[in-house]
């Protein structure tokens, strides 16, 4: 055995020691420190939860102590007994690490150190989140000093990847490269994630604060128009009378997913690089000041913009660039635009033809794109699920070290990018990416299904997006190596994206086909379901969004996914978008075809409904038990619910057609109809008027809470007393908006229903 | 820093190892079908110890395959390296089980009680049919803590222990020696393998 490393010390404080910068020395001694004092009960539980969720310590599934087994809810009996790190969060519970990657740029060095932390303190994998973070699963919170250590010696911080703070700034994964960008915005979006990391004007949020850059208006790659600050590069002339330009950005603000979506208005249409700093800082001061800080449901930038409008949120956004007291950094950082440079370090050559591996003509097909820079090419890694290994992690940074100097970019379609490659060096890459399971094919197309956490270790989950993101992958591989209807041309740049639940993180809103998780009951038991969005646009920075047309049971969606490409293959005209298609065939049509999907079968015609993909648990078991009485009950409510969603997608028709006052008022309907199911459960009587319906509403299901969703609270029950207060509408934006909530508010009405269920099962028993 | 000064940590105090006990044969079966059993040792309480859910990773070329995750030890049906295996991680010794460990001799005898006794959940498995059987002599151990120098002394030291400990198991009678030969790069984990 030889002489190996030699680098020891009892703790890793000592051991990097001079390795990690002073302050960040500091700040996580703190967190350490903060650690012990709420172990010693010295700490508040929401204050800690804040604070370590600042330090990107995030909560994870079944963290509250109990998990069901498929048969009952179990307690988990973690040995720290009654210690909690967060209301209702146990200490010992496994949780999950968020790991900022500004704009997904990482090194070698940085990869090998994430691989080690994976393997020792994590379950041996790095996700790649739709964020460009890397996320580690079922940490325990105390390793996570050392684990935050560890990664500031490799210059990466977890500070603000979660909490009420600015998120990862992320950027096009093709800045630098691409032949589209008028300039590399990678270095502005450094400049501005290093510029508000703990700015005094960024710690008093009522909610998170995500920022993104894009090179173009044109492709997705940056997708600025859903954040909550979105700057697209921009040159224009100087207007001197010369042939001078300069850079800037048009800058969006108020954008964003989750569970209504915004689409961001223009808060500038130019605004030069020099003043993009303090125009952020700005932003963030009238977000602090003004936005909502107590309902949570309402407390993002969109909320703020929605509520003061795009013209006088401007002024006050000018009105604080005025008063802003000077500040060297705003500008300091254009004098090293190159520090985020990467030069090749192979000489640029094109690729000649010769003896190929196999599969290798299908990778450079699907995830291979030329750059700007003459000889060179940016290669996709496709990731199942976002997942790598360890071992595929270090493996990755030798193969950067060797054909790129050691660097990658994660992309938001949780992917790894390679740049500066050299054409004639893709052979000899695909061949070592081909050894490490690196090499498929198919990035950014159909078969490369996002997903985000979903039930797996999500603590909102309704339904499991990674499972079923898996299983899709594994069908459209099928169906194109058997060249099934999936592997036709017209489909082959769909995208696939799968949400949990409706907060978005798998950003359903702008895929081709996106789903999110939600449950219907059937038989006396749960079936968990995907509701199927259609129509929405991934290009032009996520141009719009999708509306839901129905739900389907989630071991039936391969087959939904099946019968609307093959709808589209059979019919679209030529050159037609699938988002044109959909629109011009209609959501109606698309639930028709989709109709016999619905219908449930009883839990002793087909047990494997009600179960989801990749977990054989039955998905719940709330209703056994439940009288007859109570039966008769429910199945007045499932009436009433099925009506209410009749009357929505009625609304989505009219919204198609351009009705945007009937759309409105459909949903209104359909919300009212929501309720007044509901509260047949207690009064049969009640009557029609509206007034009667919420009044009853309120004081049935709000005051007693019944409504409030266990993590939303309060949310859904408003949009039925906001809209009741204000009807109308001329607005297609408004009417869009109201669809949607009145979609969330049936969906939290079947959840409430759940809810009685369970309470009227228990009584009986 | 001083190297000279520095703490070298004991190795009597290191928790965090890895067993995998490499499969005989296992053409027959697939990762997912791990899923189900691993829920069911769940909700039987199979293990006498907290046992916390199932993640899937079949998906992942070369990798965990489908984990069992407790709060004391993490099992998978690992597929790392291209071998398929029964691992055992463990993180803490918070079981009654595991009460009274106190040398790392004891540690490693208690590690392959503990993989031994997933093998023979597995092999006794209904579900799995008798399709996965394990090889107990091919074992790979691995010490999962990078903050123990993975130098010549350790594996010496490590390799002496996990003799005495396969002994004692009756893996290997007192006489034959235990082939134990250092596998993976520098930058890996210390790792150990027999047979
Ligand atoms: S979309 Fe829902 S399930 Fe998915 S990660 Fe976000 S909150 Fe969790």
């Amino acid at each position: 055995m030889s002489q190996l490393t030699v680098d020891s010390a009892a703790t890793w404080k000592e051991r990097l020691e001079g390795r990690v910068p002073p302050h960040l020395t500091e700040e996580i001694d703190i967190f350490e420190t903060q650690i012990a004092q709420k172990r010693q009960g010295k700490i508040d539980d929401k204050v800690f939860a804040e604070t370590r969720l600042r330090r990107g310590v995030y909560g994870q599934r079944y963290d509250n102590g109990q998990r069901h087994d498929g048969t009952a809810s179990r307690a988990l009996e973690y040995p720290c007994g009654d210690l909690t790190k967060g209301p209702n969060t146990v200490w010992d519970a496994p949780g999950m690490l968020r790991i900022k990657i500004p704009f997904g740029a990482m090194d070698a060095e940085q990869m090998e150190a994430l691989a080690d932390l994976a393997e020792e303190y994590s379950d041996g994998i790095a996700h790649v989140t739709t964020r460009q973070d890397i996320q580690l699963h079922f940490i325990h919170i105390d390793d996570t000093p050392d684990i935050m250590r560890r990664l500031a010696a490799v210059g990466i911080t977890t500070r603000e990847a979660c909490g009420n703070s600015v998120r990862n700034v992320t950027a096009c994964p093709l800045a630098g490269v691409c032949r589209d960008e008028p300039f590399d915005v990678s270095p502005y979006a450094h400049a501005l994630t290093y510029f508000l990391l703990g700015h005094k004007d960024a710690q008093d949020f009522g909610r998170k604060f995500k920022i993104a850059f894009s090179g173009c208006e044109q492709h997705a790659c940056g997708l600025a128009n859903m954040h909550d600050l979105g700057a697209v590069a921009q040159v224009r002339s100087t207007g001197n009378g010369t042939r001078r330009t300069e850079r800037g950005f048009r800058v969006y603000v108020g954008g964003g997913l989750g569970a209504v979506p915004h689409q961001a208005k223009v808060l500038r249409e130019f605004v030069r690089e020099d003043e993009l700093l303090p125009l952020a800082q700005a932003v963030c001061r009238v977000f602090g000041r003004l936005g909502e800080k107590r309902n949570r449901a309402r407390a993002r930038v969109k909320f703020l913009v929605a509520k003061l409008g795009i013209e006088e949120f401007t002024r006050l956004v000018d009105e604080e660039l005025a008063i802003l007291p000077s500040d060297d950094r705003w500008t300091a950082y254009l004098d090293d635009l190159s520090i985020t440079d990467e030069a090749p370090t192979r000489p640029p050559a094109t690729l000649e033809s010769g003896p190929r591996a196999e599969g290798f003509a299908e990778w450079l097909g699907s995830n291979v794109q030329r750059q700007r820079q003459s000889g060179y090419v940016a290669a996709a890694i496709n990731l199942p699920l976002g997942d790598l290994t360890s071992a595929q992690l270090r493996a990755l940074a030798d193969t950067a070290r060797r054909f790129n100097g050691g660097l990658v970019r994660n992309t938001v379609e949780q992917n790894i990018l390679l740049r500066h490659i050299s054409e004639a060096d893709l052979p000899a890459l695909y061949e070592e990416l081909h050894a490490h399971g690196l090499g498929e094919p198919g990035a950014s197309s159909l078969v490369d299904v996002t997903a985000c956490p979903g039930t797996d270790t999500c603590k909102l989950g309704i339904s499991s997006s990674r499972g079923l993101a898996g299983e899709l992958r594994k069908r459209i591989a099928t169906s194109i190596r058997t060249t099934g209807v999936l592997a036709d041309e017209a489909v082959k740049d769909l995208r696939i994206k799968v949400s949990g639940c409706f907060n978005s993180c798998g950003q359903h809103h702008v895929a081709d086909i996106g789903f999110y998780g939600v449950s219907r009951k059937s038989d006396g038991r749960t079936i968990p379901h995907f509701q199927v969005i259609l129509g929405g646009q991934w290009t032009e920075n996520a141009g719009s969004y999708g509306l839901a047309v129905v739900a389907v049971p989630a071991k039936r969606i391969p087959e939904a996914v099946e019968r609307i490409a093959g709808l589209f293959v059979a019919e679209r005209e030529k050159g037609e978008s699938f988002q044109s298609f959909i629109a011009r065939v209609g959501k109606a049509r698309v639930r028709q075809l989709l109709d016999d999907l619905t219908k449930l079968p009883t839990y002793l015609e087909d047990r494997t409904l009600y179960s989801d993909w990749s977990d054989p648990r039955e998905y719940t078991i709330g209703d056994l038990g439940v009288g007859e009485c109570a039966g008769e009950v429910v199945t007045a409510v499932e009436f009433g619910l099925s009506a209410a969603e009749r009357e929505v997608f009625q609304g989505l028709l009219e919204l198609d057609r351009g009705a945007t006052e009937a759309a409105a008022a459909k949903a209104y309907e359909a919300m009212l109809q929501a309720a007044r199911a509901l509260i047949t459960t207690e009064n049969i009587d009640i009557g029609t008027a509206p007034e009667e319906i919420v009044g009853e509403f309120r004081i049935r299901f709000y005051d007693t809470e019944l409504f409030f969703d266990p993590y939303a609270g309060a949310k859904f029950a408003n949009y039925l007393f906001r809209v009741h207060g204000d009807a109308e509408t001329n607005s297609s934006e408004e009417a869009h908006r109201r669809i949607e909530e009145a979609q969330l508010f049936i969906e939290a009405a079947h959840a409430c229903n759940q809810r009685i269920s369970e309470i009227q099962a228990a009584r009986v028993a | 820093m001083d190297m000279e000064s520095a703490q070298v940590p004991d190795l009597d105090t290191l928790v965090k190892f890895d067993l995998k006990v490499l499969a005989a044969d296992a053409t027959e079966v697939e990762a997912e079908e791990f899923i189900p059993v691993f829920h069911r040792w769940i909700t039987e309480r199979l293990l006498p110890e907290l046992l916390i859910d199932v993640a899937d990773y079949s998906h992942v070329h070369d990798g965990p395959g489908v984990l069992l995750v407790g709060h004391d030890a993490i099992y998978a049906y690992d597929l790392s390296r291209g071998e398929p295996g029964l691992l055992y991680s463990r993180r803490h010794e918070s079981g009654a089980d595991l009460e009274g460990i106190g040398s790392l001799d004891d540690r490693l005898r208690s590690l392959l009680d503990c993989a031994y006794r997933a093998c023979d959940l597995i092999e006794a498995e209904p579900q799995l049919n008798g399709r996965v059987a394990f090889d107990r002599h091919r074992l790979e151990l691995r010490v999962n803590d990078r903050l123990f120098p993975a130098d010549e002394k350790t594996a010496l030291t490590l390799a002496g222990a996990f003799q005495r400990a396969l002994v004692e198991a009756g893996v290997r009678d007192g006489d034959a020696a235990v082939e134990v030969k250092r596998i993976g790069e520098p930058r890996e984990r210390l790792t150990l393998r027999t047979g």
